[in-house]
C-alpha cells in the first residue's frame, strides 16, 4: 500500500470549505481581520522587547529568551491577514521565507506555540528545533518558515505541483521578500511553474529593502512587478497595506489557479516598520520615509475604513486592543514557563524510518 | 535468473514502483521525450505518459526543490540528475530542504524522495563533470546515501529507496550502466534489498577490503582475483551498498576476524568517503588490527581530461595489490 504523508492524512477527511461564509454579526469578519493584524503587531512588539531584554537567572547569570536571528513583520500585516482570509485550510498551502511570524499567526497558530518556538521550548510549534525563522504548522497548510533567502521558492513550486498532480483543488501561496527575487531559484521556479501550469501564486512582499539594500540598489528593474516578465504569467502590483485589496486580489489569483489557468506573480508593496532583524538599527532609512510610511500603517488604514463604514466603535476598538494585549501577554508568560525540550530529543525527527530499513 | 544491463535494472525498479504506487513519478532533464540522457528511462514516457514522466528545463535547483516540496505533500518523486556533478548548483535544495525540513519542523514531514543519477568519473569529462559526491552527501544527517555495484543491487536498492520515507541519494555511475548481471525475475516476486546493511560478497581470511559502487566493480573485484591467484592472499570483500547510515557492524566483525583492513574508493583521500569510514573504525578496531588501515583513493588533484592522466589518478588493481600486501606485511 502506498505510504501517504502525515500532512495528507490529516487533511484528507475535510471537504473544501468556503471562507468567511458565516458572518453572524455585522462586521464580525472585518473586526476579526483587524484583530489579527493587531495581534501580530502586538506579538512582534513583545517579541522585540523579549529579544532585547535578557533575563536574570536565580544563579546570577543572564539568559537570552530568544536566540539567533529574529525578523519582525510589523507594517506588513495586511498581506498575511489578507491571504489567510481566502486560504482554504487543509487544502491550500503557504510557504514563506524567514519573516514568518505574521503568516503563522494569521493561519491560526496558537501564539503560545509561536513564541514558545522562539524561546526554543518543547511546546514550540517545531519543538524548539526551528526557532524564529522556521515556524511550521503542516496540518493547516503552513509549510514554514525557511531561512535561506529564496531557497524555498522551488518548494512552493513542488507543493503546487503536488496539488495539481493529485487534483486536490488546493493552491499554493509562495511568499518571499524583495531580496529573494535576485536568487536563481526565483527564475527557475517561476519558469517551471508556468511550463507545468501549476496552481501557484508567487508573492513578493516588497518592503523596499533587502536587509539594508534598497530596491534601487539591488534590482536593475526598479518596478518589481516587471521582474515577472518573461514567464508568460500575469504579473502586477497590489497594495500590500490594504487588507481588503490583498484579500480581493489573492482570491482572484487563487480562483484563477484553481481553474487550472496557471500561476501568477504579484508584487505586494508594503513597508516594514522595524529593522531587517532585531539587531538592525535602521540607519539606512530616513525619518521622512518612516513618517510617510506611518501614514499608511495597514492597521490604521483598516480601522479608519471600518469606522467610516460603521463597523467599528470606540468600545469595540478598545476591546480588541485589550484583548490582543492580554492574549499575547498570557502566551508569553506561559511559553516562558514552559520546559526546554529534553536533551535526548535532539536525536528525534531527523529521519522517518529506522535503519536497517527493509521495505514491506 | 535473467541477465540484464544495470540500466535496465534501474528502469525495472522505477517501473515496478510506479506500477505499485500512483504517487511515484520521474522528473529530470531529458527523461521523457529524449528517452533519458543515458537511456535509463527509455520507453517510460510511452508507458506512463507525460503526467508521471516529466521533462524539465536545465534548472537543477528548480526541479530538485520541486521534488522536495512535492514529497512534503505526500508524493514520491524520483528526481534524475544527468550527473551528480551538477548538484553543486542545487545543494541548498538537497541539504537545507530535503535533509532538514523534517527536523526543523519538529517531525511534521516525511520526505520520501529519491535523487538519482551518475556519480563519479565517467571518462574524459574533466574536472567539473567528474565529481565523486558521496562524501559530500554522506556527512549530512537527514539523508540516506546508497551506491550499488551490480545490476541486482541497482534494482533491489532503488526499489527500497523509492519506498523509503526518507530522502535518498542514489549514486549510479555512467560507465556502469552497460554492465550485465543476474537480476531476479519479477515473476518470482518482489525483489528488494535492505538499506543500511553491507554485503560480505566474498568471504576470506587474510584481509578485509571495504569498497562500494564503481571502485568495487572496476578495480576491487579484479584485484581480489589477482591477490588470490598470484599472491596467495584470501581477501574478504565487503560491499557497503549504503554509505549513510554506515553498517559498521559488518565491517568491524569482518576485521575482527582478518585483523587487516583496506578501504578502496574513487574519492579524494582527505575528508573523502574512506576517511569517514576510517573514523568509524579506528577506535573499535584498535586492539584487533595487526597493521594500520590502508586507504586507496584517487590522487588529490582536479580530474584531468587526458585519458592516461585520468586513469593514473584513479585507484588501480596495482595500487590495491600493493596496499593489501603492505597491510599483510607481504
Amino acid at each position: 500500500m502506498a505510504v501517504t504523508s502525515e500532512v495528507e492524512k490529516r487533511s484528507a477527511s475535510k471537504a473544501p470549505g468556503v471562507n468567511g461564509a458565516e458572518d453572524p454579526g455585522k462586521g464580525q469578519s472585518e473586526r476579526e481581520r483587524l484583530r489579527m493584524m493587531m495581534l501580530i503587531r502586538r506579538f512582534e512588539e513583545k517579541t522585540e522587547q523579549a529579544y532585547k531584554t535578557p533575563r536574570k537567572l536565580p544563579d546570577g547569570s543572564v539568559a537570552q529568551l530568544i536566540g539567533g536571528f529574529c525578523h519582525l513583520y510589523s507594517g506588513q500585516e495586511a498581506i498575511a491577514v489578507g491571504i489567510a482570509a481566502v486560504f482554504n485550510k487543509g487544502f491550500d498551502a503557504l510557504v514563506n521565507g524567514y519573516r514568518c511570524h505574521g503568516h503563522s499567526l494569521a493561519l491560526g497558530m496558537d501564539p503560545r506555540a509561536a513564541i514558545a518556538e522562539l524561546f526554543g521550548k518543547e511546546t514550540g510549534c517545531s519543538k524548539g528545533k526551528g526557532g524564529s525563522m522556521h515556524l511550521f504548522q503542516a496540518e493547516v497548510g503552513n509549510h514554514g518558515g525557511h531561512g535561506i533567502v529564496g531557497g524555498h521558492i522551488p518548494l512552493g513550486l513542488g507543493m503546487a505541483f503536488a496539488q495539481s498532480y493529485k487534483k486536490t483543488g488546493g493552491v499554493t501561496y509562495c511568499l518571499f521578500g524583495d531580496g529573494a527575487i535576485n536568487q536563481g531559484t526565483f527564475n527557475e521556479a517561476l519558469n517551471m511553474a508556468s511550463l507545468l501550469k501549476v496552481p501557484a501564486i508567487f508573492i513578493v512582499e516588497n518592503n523596499g529593502v533587502a536587509m539594508g539594500t534598497q530596491v534601487e540598489r539591488h534590482s536593475a528593474e526598479k518596478d518589481l512587478a516587471k521582474r515577472g516578465c518573461g514567464f508568460n504569467m500575469p504579473h502586477y502590483h497590489v497594495d500590500g497595506n490594504d487588507v481588503d485589496v490583498v484579500m480581493e486580489e489573492m482570491k482572484k489569483a487563487g480562483d484563477r489557479a484553481r481553474r487550472g489557468e496557471g500561476p501568477c506573480y504579484i508584487s505586494a508593496d508594503t513597508f516594514r516598520f522595524r529593522g531587517h532583524s532585531t539587531s538592525d538599527p535602521l540607519k539606512y532609512r530616513t525619518k521622512e520615509e518612516a513618517e510617510k510610511a506611518k501614514l499608511r500603517d495597514p492597521i490604521t488604514l483598516y480601522e479608519t475604513r471600518l469606522r467610516e463604514k460603521g463597523l467599528l466603535s470606540d468600545e469595540q476598538q478598545t476591546a480588541l486592543e485589550e484583548g490582543v494585549a492580554e492574549e499575547v501577554n498570557r502566551a508569553f508568560e506561559m511559553a516562558e514557563a514552559d520546559p526546554n525540550p529534553p536533551l535526548d530529543s535532539r536525536f528525534d525527527d531527523a529521519l522517518s524510518e529506522t535503519y536497517p530499513y527493509q521495505p514491506k | 535468473m535473467p541477465v540484464i544491463q544495470l540500466r535496465q535494472a534501474l528502469r525495472e525498479a522505477m517501473s515496478e514502483e510506479m506500477d505499485r504506487d500512483e504517487n511515484v513519478f520521474l522528473m529530470g532533464e531529458e527523461v521523457a521525450q529524449y528517452n533519458g540522457a543515458y537511456k535509463v528511462s527509455e520507453g517510460m514516457l510511452e508507458k506512463y505518459g507525460p503526467r508521471r514522466i516529466i521533462d524539465t528545463p536545465i534548472s537543477e535547483a528548480g526541479f530538485s526543490g520541486l521534488g522536495v516540496g512535492a514529497a512534503c505533500m505526500g508524493l514520491r518523486p524520483i528526481i534524475e540528475f544527468m550527473s551528480w556533478s551538477f548538484t553543486w548548483v542545487c545543494m541548498d535544495q538537497i541539504v537545507n530542504n530535503a535533509a532538514n525540513v523534517r527536523y526543523m519542523s519538529g517531525g511534521q514531514y516525511k520526505v520520501p524522495i529519491v535523487f538519482r543519477g551518475g556519480n563519479g568519473i565517467a571518462h574524459q569529462l574533466a574536472a567539473t563533470h567528474s565529481h565523486r559526491m558521496e562524501s559530500v552527501y554522506a556527512r549530512i544527517p537527514g539523508l540516506i546515501v546508497v551506491a550499488p555495484s551490480t545490476p541486482a543491487e541497482a534494482k533491489g536498492l532503488l526499489k527500497s529507496s523509492i519506498r523509503c520515507d526518507d530522502p535518498v541519494i542514489f549514486l549510479e555511475n555512467e560507465k556502469m550502466l552497460n554492465e550485465m548481471g543476474e537480476v531476479p525475475d519479477p515473476k518470482d516476486g518482489d525483489f528488494t534489498l535492505p538499506l543500511g546493511i553491507a554485503n560480505v560478497e566474498r568471504p576470506g581470511k587474510d584481509v578485509t577490503i571495504v569498497s562500494y559502487g564503481r571502485a568495487l566493480a572496476r578495480v576491487v573485484r579484479p584485484a581480489v582475483e589477482h591477490l588470490a591467484n598470484d599472491h596467495g592472499i584470501d581477501a574478504e570483500v565487503i560491499d557497503l551498498r549504503t554509505l549513510r547510515p554506515l553498517d559498521t557492524t559488518t565491517v568491524i566483525n569482518s576485521v575482527k576476524k582478518t585483523n587487516r583492513c583496506v578501504i578502496v574508493d574513487e574519492d579524494w583521500g582527505y575528508c573523502g568517503m574512506g576517511s569517514g569510514i576510517l573514523f568509524k573504525l579506528q577506535k573499535p578496531l584498535f586492539d584487533y588490527l595487526d597493521a594500520p588501515i590502508e586507504y586507496v583513493h584517487s590522487d588529490e588533484i582536479p580530474v584531468p581530461y587526458n585519458h592516461y592522466l585520468e586513469e593514473a589518478m584513479l585507484p588501480s588493481v596495482d595500487r590495491i595489490v600493493a596496499s593489501v600486501k603492505e597491510a599483510c606485511y607481504r
